[in-house]
C-alpha cells in the first residue's frame, strides 16, 4: 500500500473504517517485514525518548555552545508557577515542552526528529500537553505518532520537510501541520477533520523562510517550534468546530512546494538572508566563526 | 517516494542539532569504523561546501569523529567526541574546501583513514533526515545507502564481502 495524497488517505480510512493512525500502522506492517507488536514497540521507544528529552530539558539551565540559546525553559516554568498564562493550560504547557526539546536539540542532547531535528519540539510539545490536560493515555499517544507519521509521510513525499529544501514553511510548517492533525484525531475528530486541521496549520505558515542566525538550529528555530504548538492547537480547534480549509490539503501542500521552489537560496538555511542577515545576526556569526582557519589538527588549541 | 516508513517521519532518535549535519554524518563515520573493523589511528577529513561553512555550529566534526569511534547517532558521547578521539589515540586533520570535485551536493565529506595496515578513502554525502550515502570508496564511485533503520555494520560487512569476492574472482 502507498499513500500518495491526503485525499487517498481519507478514502482508505473510510473504506477500511480505520482512523489515520491505524491505516499507517497497517501500511507499515505491509511494507516492512515487521509484525504489528514490533512496530508499536519501536514507536513507543520514540515516545519514551520524547518524554525523557522533555524531562531533562525542564531542569536544564545549560546554554548551547554558541551561547545564543538555552535557559528559557526554566524562565517559562517559573512564569507558569507564579502566573496564569494568557494562552491557557494546553498551549502554555505545549510551548514549555517544545522549548525544552528544542533547547536540548541545540545542546546536542538526544531528540527524536519529527520530521527533522530542527522541528523536533512541536509534536512532543502537543502530545505531552494532551497527556497532562486531556488525560490522553500513553497507548493513545503512541497511536498519535502513527497519525502524525501518516500525515508527514504524505507531505514529505509530495513536497519537502527540510528548511534547506523548502524554507521553514517546509520544516516547522510540516511539523505543525502534522501536530494539528494528530491533536484532532486524538480528540476524536474524523480523518477529514484531521486533514483540514493540517491544511489550516500549514496555510498559516506558508512562505516562512529559513534564516537561522550563523546557520545554527537556534535563532529563530527554537521559538518557531514553540509558536508552532499554539498554531497546532488553534488549527485543531477550528477543525473540531467543523470549520474546513477552503483550499484542499493536497493543494495547500502543492502551494508550499511551489513557494519553496521559488524561494531564493539566501532564505533556505544558508544563513545569508532574513534574520541571519540582521546586524545582530551578523555579529553573532562573526563572533562565533570569524576566525575560521583553513586547516586544523586535533592537538592545537581550539577556538570554540 | 523517498520516504518509505513511519520511522522516516518519526525518527531517527539522535543527538541534535541537525538530522543532515549531525545524524547523517555519524553514519558516514560509522561506516568507515565498520570498514576498518575499529577506530582509525589517523583520519584526514575534508569538509566541503555547507559542511565547511557550518560544521562548528552543527557539531559536524564531532558527529564524524563519533562515528569513527564506533558511536551511534543517539550516543550522547558524540558531544565529547573530540576529547574521546584524543584519549583513544585517533589523530585527525580537518580541511575545508568549497565544492566537492567528486559529488555535487552541499553536504559532502571525504575521509582518508588508516588503521594498522588498512587504509580507506571514503566519500560520504548526507542527504537529509538522517539518510546518508557513501558515494566513493577507494577511488571507485559507489551507491551505498545508510538508512537510519539500517545496521551499518551489516551494510559494511556485506560490501566488504562483495569486494573480496570480486577480488578473488579476479574482476
Amino acid at each position: 500500500m502507498e499513500l500518495s495524497s491526503m485525499n487517498e488517505l481519507i478514502e482508505v480510512c473510510t473504506k477500511e473504517k480505520k482512523n489515520i493512525g491505524e491505516v499507517m500502522l497497517k501500511m507499515e506492517e505491509e511494507n516492512s517485514a515487521k509484525d504489528k507488536d514490533t512496530i508499536v514497540q519501536l514507536m513507543e521507544k520514540r515516545l519514551k525518548q520524547m518524554e525523557e528529552t522533555i524531562r531533562r530539558g525542564q531542569t536544564s539551565t545549560d546554554l548551547a555552545s554558541s551561547g545564543i540559546s538555552g535557559g528559557d525553559t526554566r524562565k517559562m516554568n517559573n512564569y507558569l508557577k507564579h502566573q496564569q498564562p494568557l494562552s491557557g493550560d494546553y498551549i502554555s504547557d505545549a510551548m514549555t515542552f517544545a522549548l525544552a526539546t528544542s533547547e536540548s536539540n541545540a545542546q546536542m542532547g538526544v531528540i527524536v526528529a519529527t520530521p527533522t531535528a530542527g522541528a523536533a519540539g512541536v509534536l512532543p510539545g502537543v502530545l505531552f500537553s494532551l497527556q497532562r490536560h486531556a488525560g490522553t493515555s500513553y497507548k493513545d499517544l503512541v497511536m498519535g505518532l502513527f497519525t502524525a507519521s501518516a500525515l508527514g509521510y504524505v507531505i514529505a513525499n509530495r513536497a519537502f520537510v527540510s528548511g534547506a529544501a523548502g524554507g521553514c514553511q517546509a520544516e516547522i510548517g510540516s511539523a505543525t501541520a502534522i501536530a494539528a492533525g494528530t491533536i484532532v484525531e486524538l480528540k476524536g475528530g474524523t480523518p477529514e477533520q484531521a486533514v483540514h486541521a493540517a491544511a489550516i496549520a500549514m496555510k498559516s505558515l506558508l512562505g516562512l523562510v529559513c534564516d537561522p542566525v550563523a546557520g545554527l538550529v537556534e535563532v529563530p528555530c527554537i521559538k518557531r517550534n514553540v509558536i508552532g504548538t499554539s498554531i497546532a492547537f488553534s488549527s485543531a480547534d477550528l477543525a473540531l468546530a467543523g470549520i474546513e480549509s477552503r483550499i484542499p490539503c493536497d493543494e495547500v501542500i502543492q502551494a508550499m512546494y511551489n513557494i519553496g521552489k521559488d524561494m531564493p537560496s539566501a532564505l533556505r538555511e544558508t544563513a545569508l538572508g532574513g534574520l541571519a542577515a540582521t546586524d545582530t545576526g551578523k555579529q553573532v556569526k562573526e563572533r562565533l566563526f570569524g576566525q575560521k582557519s583553513s586547516c586544523r589538527v586535533n592537538n592545537k588549541p581550539r577556538d570554540m | 517516494m523517498e520516504f518509505r516508513s513511519c520511522f522516516d517521519i518519526i525518527g531517527p532518535v539522535m543527538v541534535g542539532p541537525s538530522s543532515s549535519h549531525t545524524a547523517g554524518v555519524v553514519s558516514i563515520g560509522t561506516f568507515i569504523y565498520e570498514w576498518l573493523r575499529g577506530s582509525p589511528e589517523r583520519a584526514d577529513i575534508i569538509f566541503y561546501h555547507s559542511f565547511a561553512e557550518t560544521y562548528q555550529g552543527h557539531g559536524t566534526e564531532k558527529a564524524l569523529l563519533g562515528g569513527l569511534l564506533g558511536m551511534d547517532m543517539a550516543d550522547l558521547q558524540v558531544k565529547q567526541a573530540i576529547e574521546i578521539a584524543e584519549q583513544e589515540g585517533v589523530h585527525y586533520t580537518l580541511q575545508f574546501e568549497e565544492s566537492c570535485p567528486y559529488y555535487d551536493h552541499p553536504n559532502t565529506v571525504v575521509v582518508r583513514a588508516r588503521r594498522k595496515k588498512h587504509v580507506v578513502t571514503a566519500g560520504g554525502v548526507s542527504l537529509g533526515g538522517g539518510l546518508s550515502k557513501i558515494f566513493m570508496l577507494n577511488g571507485e564511485m559507489v551507491d551505498i545507502y545508510l538508512r537510519t533503520s539500517d545496521d551499518i555494520s551489516k551494510v559494511a560487512a556485506q560490501y566488504c564481502r562483495d569486494e573480496e569476492r570480486a577480488m578473488e574472482g579476479g574482476v
